[in-house]
């Protein structure tokens, strides 16, 4: 049977849905009768199901399974927007993702979302679209006058015009023009919807669902691979759902149907629905975006709005299919003019018609498709204009008036086409009434997953379009995706790839038989620009054939150049629409072929991504995961005020009812440990296990200093260099027994320093035998300083215990029993510069340690203390920390070099001897002093010689750890100075420029309190 | 950017933190007695400074820190990301090696 | 004389709630349950030593530890594979100090570190869980590939984590252990009853049997 006999002989006519009424179907409660363009039967929306919405305040109706778009087509709306830059009228152009105009803020308050398509959205109850970029209305925008002055307009015409003064351009053109020229307004408020990211893992992804999509889908699940079927749509089928015609032998309908019950039973075959594949990176892995609740007014609780998912598949069949392309004739851009398969899509998709008169101007066989579907809908087809003059054979048997020749004219209102002129050849003009115009300049594969690692497309004449070049490895393009439109070529091409990915990963079932359809023929005469009017390329940034003629001639004849310089390409759409047609204009006006001119670079993403997409489950309180210390609870139920450090939350002080700030809370801390007594959670300190017989070695080779000679039962602090000779990090390490040390990091270095220790493990001496352990989350440590300290660990440990200076005498680890029966490690080392220890156990006993703690030391009045206590202690000891330990400073710089050995090698020894890093004159660290001791150091501020004026070249250094002393009792810092050491006592000054600070301070030793260290000794 | 840890199998580019090329070696520069040679800082400032910067087929040191925590020494074209061999640093797992990094 | 105690604390002791999380309604999709009393020894092979360690595992609990990423139930023990020639050791109870009978069992043969306190264990099962972990966790977890007795030493929310699929559940779903650093448990634990949330989560607390 042909086509044609089926128009003629079995498609009923089709009464347009004027008199709702007489629909006895429809519920009373809601009113259809705003559906003026909806056809009364046919089309795959759910006539039982209205829905009720609004566009800019105007209450209409549409069905379930319509998009926003299908239901304004329905409803004879044809106005939906204004253009980026002249605020010219737009409507309707697609009925796809590619849409340029049909731009609209959906929603309102919080989960206002501008810029939302109109074509993809589907229709819900309720919904409330508003039209953008116009004021006061979308009829009556103020801003078209633009438009008037689009002559000038051009491309390029605001760098050009507003260049001089150039320091307006920031604060005020910019500013006007944006506000001019604009799309969607944000909400401003913080999303009120959540946003998740998942993995997914397959053999074979197939993009697309249309005709190749699913023969892909079918032949890989059947042959037993792990399929993935993407679909960018709520529901699967691709252009077969606005297409007529047959495939085995069946409406497509009818096969569509059949497969997606075949998919359905296959439980290898993973259905993703509402899901977009947005890019592809390195390793096979696929990024997609699901819109979960995009649908629905509200998602119900708990569940995400929209899913970022990371696809990792084996290979890839895309059957993305191919994208309209526009025909660039003056007047292209009046609401009534629409995309020839939009057209098809509102008729046999949707039931909506988009006109009454409808006439057809296209340049291949395939737009002819458009006036066989209106006729057979029952509508009228005012008249077809081919370029090419004939009509193809297939569509002779079409009762429509044919012209050979172009549209050069598009006359209408506002919001309506109600003529075109049509001149031929000869250049005879004749005027056409009709109130759609359906346009059709070609199908452009849809190429962009195959270039999105550089392949570049290559030019095929045959199509006039550019198919894709070398795919990422595993992924194949197949049907009209890969430039081969018919239904024949799509299912074959579709089939084959799904069954070879799926033996390619190893699946041994039977793929079956390729669905067979018909094998038209796509030809095609191409024609990029028809003169004499504004003809429109890039409809959303409103870039015409002869801004694109003017870049040429001003020198911007790159492909690159023509889009930064006109903007084509560069909207919401990104070009796919109006990149195929610019490349050619551009060509014609070089000379240049097509495929010399070629492409811009293609990248990823391909559909739009929320951001709020890509954080996922990563904001507000949720932005990074955290750590706690085992007494965290502990600490916050005590009121604890907490600070980030890298991810952990560290009790930063303790505060008590009646003080007043920060700095009452922190000098009382630190009075009670230097007169009593305290403790400190230590436990982010970084701790390894060090085991084996060759840990000492390792560590000699690792530290500036020696650890092989350390006895069992000690500790030693040491200092690690960066190969490069500048210091790495720092801590205590002990030796527990014979092959077993225990070493320290800062908390910062941590995750670093353990990375670094496996480095030197398996990469550079692999010969030892040394094995690594984190066990920073294993042990609870707390330091416990000041005068009292043995007293409290006399309560706490058990009575055997001797902790005398000659029993446990500094710098001594053991471990210990602990009264209530429990066994501890305890370490006699120093931060604060007071009698101190530093006490360990397991992780889960952390807590009741700080409140045994609590317990012994109450008769002492124990305090804890946070962070910041300890900051100020270890400034007053003249302890250097991360604010020393920058990256810039040596081991002699920090006052170490002492430790540093020459009688083996270790990681940095001989970069560290370098003449920069040996330097007399490099910054050191010294204490400083203000002279007037009311005034406050700022950290940061800058050391300059007294008299010299403030510069880069009078320079020498600054202040690194401020902090106010209570010892002292007024604002005392640790400085980088140069020559420093040399120059205790002088007056120098601390500037700082940021905050307007000048004064004069003195430079000392960087030890303030008991330089002797006798207290820590006790 | 997918990589195919010798021990856990192929795993994504999160879990892995990249430290650079694989070929340079840590100079011997000191005698027994830890006596700096003098050429000692002449080849410490190739090992630590001087880079290839490569083209194509790269070795590089990859660390599976989100993993198995295994060094792992890596053969990747940098400029298309293909990744062309991974093999476990010498020392990762508990094989007795010589300082030369052989099995003995 | 004050009284002293060692109560063990959870680190899930703020974040864990008994009951129903997420969704309300239907049965719950997720169960997600935090494991106590547990002893957690890391074994790590001295060099040239595999063998004897493999020789004293089989011998202390009839298994050979494993060579490649995977959960190995012994007698008494569970052997859990964290990196080349290294796994954990884990058992029901909690002991101060589970590292004296390890050194009885692996001799100089092996490194031994306590991880008690260093970790903590979560299990999930559930009709939903392969959909909650896909949230979290870029490991494919198909049957295929990701078997009963399946391990991999992996990420969740840029945190080292051991995973492992034990024994299917008694409703037939699958259940995945995880042991998680102690000081990121209670962020992985919220992560975790936030990727649930949509399936409905009972969350409870057993003890390592």
């Amino acid at each position: 049977m042909s086509r044609t006999s089926q128009i003629s002989g079995d498609a009923a006519p089709l009464a347009f849905n004027d008199n709702p009424a007489a629909d006895s179907r429809q519920p009373r409660s809601i009113s259809t009768g705003t559906q003026s363009h909806r056809l009364s039967s046919g089309g795959q929306i759910d006539r039982k199901q209205p829905l009720g919405f609004t566009f800019d305040g105007k209450k209409m109706v549409g069905f379930a399974g319509d998009t926003l778009a299908s239901a304004l087509v329905a409803n004879g709306i044809k106005l939906v927007g204004r253009s980026f830059k002249y605020h010219r009228p737009r409507g309707i152009l697609t009925a796809g993702a590619e849409e340029p105009n049909a731009l609209v803020e959906l929603r309102g308050g919080a989960r206002r979302e501008p810029n939302t398509r109109a074509t993809t959205t589907e229709l819900y109850d309720g919904l409330a679209a508003e039209s953008q970029n116009r004021w006061p209305s979308l009829r009556h925008d103020v801003m078209a006058v633009n438009s008037l002055f689009s002559p000038i307009f051009v491309a390029g015409f605001y760098y050009k015009t507003f260049m001089w003064p150039a320091k307006l351009w920031e604060k005020l053109y910019e500013p006007a023009i944006r506000r001019a020229a604009g799309l969607g307004k944000a909400s401003g408020a913080a999303d009120p919807d959540h946003y998740e990211k998942a993995w997914a893992h397959c053999d074979v992804l197939v993009v697309g669902s249309g005709p190749s999509g699913l023969a892909a889908a079918l032949a890989a699940g059947r042959a037993g691979a792990r399929v993935i079927l993407a679909e960018e749509d709520s529901r699967l089928g691709g252009r077969l759902l606005s297409e007529n015609g047959e495939i085995d032998g069946k409406p497509v309908a009818e096969w569509l149907a059949g497969a997606q019950r075949e998919i359905a039973a296959l439980a290898n075959i993973r259905v993703m629905t509402r899901t977009a594949v947005f890019g592809v990176y390195d390793g096979g892995t696929y990024g997609a975006i699901e819109r979960v609740n995009d649908h629905v007014p509200v998602p119900p609780a708990h569940q995400p709005r929209q899913r970022l998912w990371r696809i990792v598949a084996k290979h890839a069949v895309v059957a993305a299919g191919a994208i309209e392309r526009p025909l660039v004739f003056p007047g292209n851009d009046r609401p009534g003019v629409m995309m020839a398969s939009a057209v098809r899509s509102y008729i046999n998709r949707f039931a909506a018609m988009p006109g009454r008169q409808v006439a057809l101007f296209t340049n291949n066989d395939d737009g002819w498709r458009t006036a066989e579907a209106v006729q057979r809908a029952g509508g009228a087809v005012a008249a077809v204009i081919d370029s090419r003059g004939a009509a193809p054979e297939r569509y002779r048997g079409l009762s429509a008036k044919l012209l050979g020749g172009v549209v050069s004219a598009v006359n209408g209102g506002v919001d309506c086409v109600r003529s075109i002129v049509v001149r031929d050849a000869g250049g005879r003009t004749q005027q056409i009434e009709t109130d759609c115009l359906a346009m059709s300049g070609g199908w452009n594969p849809n190429v962009a997953l195959s270039s999105f690692h550089r392949g570049r497309p290559v030019w095929r004449d045959d199509i006039a379009a550019f198919a894709p070049g070398q795919c990422p490895p595993g992924m194949v393009m197949v049907g009209a995706a890969s430039g081969d439109f018919s239904l024949a070529a799509c299912l074959r091409e579709g089939h084959a790839a799904g069954e070879d990915a799926a033996k390619a990963c190893g699946a041994k079932g039977k793929a079956g038989e390729a669905p067979k359809g018909d094998d038209e023929v796509f030809a095609i005469k191409p024609l990029w620009h028809v003169e004499g009017g504004k003809a429109f390329v890039d409809f959303q940034h409103d870039v015409t054939a002869s801004d694109v003629k003017l870049a040429q001639r001003e020198g911007f004849e790159s492909v690159e150049h023509l889009k930064r310089y006109t903007t084509l390409g560069m909207a919401t759409d990104q070009g796919k629409l109006s990149n195929v047609n610019g490349l050619a204009l551009m060509a014609e006006a070089t000379g240049r072929s097509i495929g010399d001119t070629g492409t811009t670079i293609y990248r990823p993403p391909y559909a739009p991504v929320a951001i709020g997409a890509l954080a996922g489950h990563h904001r507000d309180e949720n932005f990074h995961a955290w750590r706690l210390t085992p007494s965290h609870h502990w600490a916050a139920e005590r009121g604890a005020v907490f600070v980030d450090t890298g991810l952990w939350k560290r009790a930063q002080w303790y505060p008590i009812d009646g003080e007043k700030d920060w700095l009452e809370s922190v000098t009382r801390e630190v009075l009670a440990v230097r007169n009593g007594v305290g403790f400190c959670d230590v436990s982010t300190l970084g701790k390894v296990d060090v085991r084996g017989p060759d840990a000492g070695i390792f560590l000699d080779r690792l530290y500036i200093n020696t650890f092989s000679n350390l006895a069992v039962g000690k500790a030693r602090y040491g200092l690690m260099l960066r190969e490069d000779g500048l210091v790495y990090d720092d801590g205590t390490t002990s030796r527990l027994a014979e092959d077993h040390y225990f070493l320290t990091t800062t908390t910062a270095k941590a995750g670093p320093a353990m990375q670094h220790l496996e480095y030197c493990r398996q990469v550079l001496w692999p010969e030892l035998d040394v094995q690594l352990t984190s066990v920073t989350d294993q042990w609870a440590q707390f330091s416990i300083a000041g005068p009292n300290t043995r007293d409290l660990l006399k309560n706490l440990c058990d009575p055997s215990e001797d902790l005398s200076n000659e029993g446990f005498p500094f710098m001594g680890v053991r471990e210990v029993s602990l009264r209530g029966g429990m066994r501890a490690r305890l370490y006699r080392i120093s931060f604060s510069g007071e009698m101190a220890f530093e006490i360990g156990v397991p992780a889960r006993y952390g807590e009741a340690m700080a409140e045994n703690l609590m317990r012994a030391g109450a008769e002492f009045g124990v305090t804890p203390y946070g962070t910041e206590a300890l900051g100020v202690m270890r400034i007053e000891k003249g302890h250097v920390a991360g604010p020393e330990l920058n990256g810039t400073t040596t081991a002699d710089d920090l006052g170490l070099g002492k430790m540093m050995s020459k009688k083996k090698d270790y990681i940095g020894r001989a970069m560290a001897g370098r003449e920069a890093l040996t330097a007399p004159d490099r910054q050191v660290v010294v204490g400083i002093k203000p002279v007037n001791k009311t005034n406050r150091l700022r950290s940061g501020a800058h050391i300059i010689p007294k008299g010299a004026a403030p510069g880069p070249e009078t320079d020498q250094g600054y202040l690194t750890s401020v902090c106010y002393s209570p010892m002292l009792g007024h604002w005392i810092a640790l400085a980088l100075v140069e020559r420093g050491r040399e120059r205790h006592g002088e007056i120098v000054r601390a500037y700082d420029p940021l905050r307007g600070e000048d004064m004069d301070v003195e430079i000392t030793s960087p030890v303030f309190y008991d330089p002797e260290g006798g207290r820590q000794r006790g | 950017m997918r990589i195919a840890c010798p021990f856990c199998g192929e795993r994504e580019l999160g879990e892995f933190t990249y430290l650079g090329d694989a070929a340079p070696k840590r100079p011997m520069a000191f005698a027994a007695d830890g006596a700096e040679q003098p050429e000692a800082q002449d080849l410490f400032f190739d090992y630590v400074y001087l880079r290839d910067n490569v083209a194509g087929d790269m070795t590089e040191r990859w660390y599976h820190g989100g993993g198995c925590r295994s060094w792992l020494t890596v053969t990747r074209n940098t400029t298309t990301h293909e990744i062309k061999a991974v093999h476990a640093a010498p020392g990762a797992g508990a094989q007795k090696r010589t300082k030369a990094g052989a099995t003995s | 004389m004050a009284e002293y105690s060692w109560e063990v604390r959870s680190p899930l002791r703020n974040a864990f709630a008994p009951g129903r999380l997420g969704l309300a309604s239907g049965d719950a999709g997720i169960a997600l349950a935090e494991i106590s009393d547990f002893s957690l020894v890391q074994v790590m092979a001295r060099r040239g030593q595999v063998a004897n360690v493999a020789k004293a595992a089989k011998k202390a609990w009839g298994v050979l530890p494993p060579e490649k990423p995977a959960a190995v139930v012994g007698k008494d023990a569970t052997l859990i594979w964290t990196g080349p020639d290294q796994f954990f050791v884990l058992t029901a109870g909690s002991v101060p100090d589970p590292v004296p009978p390890l050194a009885v069992i692996f001799g100089g043969a092996a490194s031994l570190s306590d991880q008690s306190g260093g970790r903590c264990l979560i299990r999930l099962s559930g009709s939903k869980v392969r959909e909650a972990l896909a949230k979290v966790s870029s490991v494919d977890l198909h049957d295929t590939v990701f078997p009963v007795g399946a391990a991999a030493a992996t990420s969740i929310d840029h945190t080292g984590v051991n995973l492992w699929r034990g024994p299917d559940a008694a409703d037939g779903h699958p259940a995945y252990s995880l042991l998680v650093f102690t000081s990121f448990a209670d962020s992985l634990w919220h992560t975790l009853a936030d990727a649930a949330a949509e399936y409905g989560v009972e969350a409870t607390r057993t003890p390592l049997s």
